[in-house]
């Protein structure tokens, strides 16, 4: 702009006559075009600015009630009043802490024997906790203070009756999601753990590794293998893409989760690091990097988002979890 | 001046512009008559020898060398008159035919002199060799595979291009000519007595015949791949399929890991015992996703070399280590003759050799690795007692981290990093003083 500016300051009266009548009248003949192509050009970029999120570190957990250490823990969760449980995966047990106002409590020890390696931890708003156990693939459910309370298994499910879930999700009514890799399915069932629907997973993918439920009741699939994410709206019996391949963002995405505004948080493993969408898929950036210092992460595996705004990461390579806000 | 002058002016203009430019086309250099080909011959005398061959390319018989060669001045070398990559689509535009299911990557990358001879050779299509030889020079291990095993199958031996266009192919993959089963039953009946006793009456006319047999040749009869799946060799299909009368022969008896189980189950059982398993193992396709069913070519029945096999999931992994094979190239080129210290890459993996490490089924250690202690795992081929005196083991914390133990995934990066001796950092001091803060600078 200032290269054509000096050109224009040494031209003489005549060209600068000349260069107005070509270059400035018709600007404002075409001004209503130009001023729409101009809204067109910035719209997207204003929204992608008012889409940022940005994650801040707060603090990590690396210690029960007693002082034992956390070791390769796979499965996070939280919930609205600030409990926090912890699938302490090296050590086959679950820990439950409660967070007020940024302070850690307590850290107390869940071991039971129908648990073991639990990978994915939910929690309802009953305070009832869901862990899936990696070992024998079944959820097992307990009570807010660490009981066990039984299994989930499906009660009612059609033919095939044989489900392996390779992840679990509960949505605001209770009702609890499970990734069925065996049978290719996600199963719907209601608090109680009886079936209700299912969706079978569309024609091609390459594994799913974890599924959300937004607060549309939109159910999400991440596909670690293609870096891909679908969708199957509430009430829908199937799925499609939500994103192409992610790829170039992120090298392989296992877990996914949204925030209270639908956001979506895709935790990419090998990567060390979170790719976050916006709820039409549209990619908003990516937040964080592989390290070992606090607030970087070395191999994460599951992501919980409360309605705070806090986040915690089980950040499994690192044998902590670590605690952010998001920062709109 | 009136329209119709106008308009024959017109015509006339356009008519010797049409005239010139064919005229120019054709004699574009303005050679005196009869001083095509002959006049590059007075110089380029070894020509004459190598035009005596039988099969001379058109262009070179006519003496056109200037549809190729610019007499004068060229951008490219041998004063080629286009891009060598190029060139000959000028003239052989549709060998490739349009969205083809699988093409050959010399001619896509337009290296047609891999094949042909430019100027003359002796054999049909200016071909640098005769037949088969010539495919083998670049596939010697299929060659070499051909030549050894036990049982060959006729059509292979007499010529590749029975089965495959050496081009492109409009209908199938591996430069078929033709979709897989219409290709073998253009010469096997299906419904001979023998085929169908061969084949325990199961209706496999449209079935994928490669999914037992090695249209190449193997040492097995009915060139079965080398490793075939005992049902397979007993020919007890029933084992895992439906009766053939069933109106789902092919359906299989249980679905995924649950139909190998019946067989397996001890291997199973072990998998399952467990406490981390690979998941694809337990998803729908189950134990397919990695296996054949039938037969293959390699050990346990694997469906590719393992470095593929696994890539198909983990391309990220993969892809990592094709970008730094080609970085450790890159820099070996360019070091030239001085020895370049610490490796970009890990050996086993460069290798294939995934297995290394990992166990591919299921393993109580993360990452499915074989052994819980990294130390102990590295330990199986370095001698890292030889290589550093830090402190390692269960006893040594590290200093960013009480849950950390010292190990060498402290400071190595086993699938590479980028950075030589696989550390995460540029330099070792780099990477040093992440925990040995006082020296940092």
């Amino acid at each position: 702009m200032q290269k054509s500016f000096k050109k224009v300051e040494s031209w003489n009266i005549g060209r600068l006559e000349c260069w107005a009548h070509h270059s400035i009248i018709p600007l404002f003949r075409y001004s209503s075009l130009i001023l729409l192509a101009m809204t067109v050009l910035l719209l997207p970029v204003k929204s992608f600015s008012a889409e940022t999120v940005k994650l801040k570190f707060l603090q990590s957990v690396y210690f029960d009630d007693r002082g034992g250490g956390i070791k390769q823990p796979e499965g996070v969760a939280c919930n609205d009043k600030s409990v926090l449980v912890i699938g302490d995966t090296g050590n086959d047990r679950l820990l439950r802490y409660t967070l007020e106002e940024k302070n850690l409590k307590a850290g107390s020890e869940i071991k039971i024997p129908q648990l073991s390696n639990p990978i994915r931890v939910q929690i309802n708003s009953k305070g009832e906790i869901f862990a899936l156990d990696g070992k024998r693939r079944r959820v097992v459910r307990l009570t807010p203070e660490g009981a066990f309370k039984g299994y989930v298994d499906a009660e009612g499910v059609p033919a095939p009756s044989v489900f392996i879930p390779r992840s679990v999700k509960i949505d605001a009514n209770n009702n609890i999601y499970l990734l069925d890799i065996f049978s290719a399915r996600v199963l719907i069932l209601n608090p109680e753990g009886k079936y209700q629907k299912q969706i079978p997973f569309p024609q091609e993918y390459g594994f799913f590794s974890d599924l959300a439920v937004d607060p549309k009741g939109s159910v999400l699939l991440v596909d670690c293998v293609k870096a891909m994410v679908f969708s199957a709206a509430k009430g829908s019996n199937s799925f499609a893409p939500l994103t192409r391949s992610l790829r170039e963002y992120l090298d392989f995405p296992t877990n996914i989760s949204t925030d209270s505004r639908g956001i979506i948080y895709l935790v990419d493993e090998n990567g060390g690091g979170i790719v976050i969408l916006g709820q039409d898929g549209s990619y908003l950036g990516r937040q964080l990097s592989a390290g070992w210092n606090e607030g970087l992460l070395n191999f994460p595996s599951q992501m919980s988002i409360n309605e705070k705004g806090e986040v915690f990461i089980a950040d499994r390579g690192n044998s902590r979890i670590q605690i952010f806000s998001l920062m709109k | 001046m009136s329209l119709r002058f106008k308009w024959f002016f017109l015509s006339v203009l356009i008519i010797s512009l049409l005239v010139f430019s064919l005229a120019y086309a054709q004699n574009k250099f303005k050679l005196k008559p009869d001083a095509k080909g002959k006049l590059c011959l007075s110089c380029h005398d070894n020509f004459k020898e190598k035009l005596k061959n039988p099969f001379v390319h058109t262009p070179v018989k006519t003496g056109e060398c200037s549809e190729c060669h610019n007499p004068h001045t060229a951008s490219h070398g041998k004063l080629l008159d286009e891009d060598p990559n190029k060139i000959c689509n000028k003239c052989h535009e549709g060998i490739v035919p349009k969205n083809p299911k699988s093409s050959h990557k010399v001619v896509m990358e337009g290296n047609c002199i891999k094949c042909h001879d430019p100027h003359a050779s002796n054999n049909k299509f200016v071909l640098l060799k005769a037949g088969n030889e010539l495919c083998f020079t670049c596939h010697k291990a299929i060659g070499d595979t051909i030549t050894k095993v036990k049982f060959k199958h006729n059509p292979v031996e007499k010529g590749c291009l029975n089965c495959h266009d050496p081009h492109a192919s409009a209908k199938s993959d591996n430069l078929l000519k033709n979709d897989q089963v219409s290709l073998c039953v253009s010469c096997h009946r299906t419904d001979g007595s023998n085929f169908v006793k061969q084949h325990v009456n199961y209706p496999v006319a449209k079935a994928r015949c490669t999914s037992c047999h090695d249209p190449h040749g193997s040492n097995k009869g009915g060139i079965l791949f080398d490793n075939v799946h005992a049902p397979v060799a007993s020919r007890q299909c029933g084992q895992c399929h439906e009766a053939p009368t069933s109106p789902t022969p092919f359906k299989a008896k249980r679905p995924g890991f649950e139909l190998c189980r019946g067989c397996h189950s001890n291997m199973m059982n072990e998998t399952f015992t467990k406490n981390r398993i690979h998941w694809p193992l337990v998803d729908k396709v189950g134990c397919l996703n990695c296996h054949q069913p039938h037969a293959s070519p390699r050990k346990n029945l694997l469906m590719g070399e393992m470095k593929s096999l696994c890539g198909k999931c983990h391309q990220d992994t993969m892809g990592l280590q094709t970008r730094l094979a080609e970085k450790e190239r890159q820099e070996k080129a360019a070091a030239k003759d001085n020895v370049m210290k610490g490796a970009l890459t890990h050996n086993p993996i460069q290798e294939g050799n995934c297995e290394a490490c990992h166990i591919s089924h299921a393993s109580d250690s993360v990452f499915l690795l074989k052994q819980p202690s990294m130390i102990e795992l590295c330990g199986t081929c370095h001698d890292w007692l030889k290589h550093t005196s830090h402190p390692m083991g269960e006893k040594v914390a590290d200093s960013r981290n009480k849950n950390l133990r010292i190990d060498c995934l402290s400071c190595h990066r086993s699938h590479g990093t980028g950075y030589r001796y696989l550390i995460p950092f540029p330099t070792v001091t780099d990477l040093c003083v992440q925990c040995h803060k006082q020296y940092k600078r």
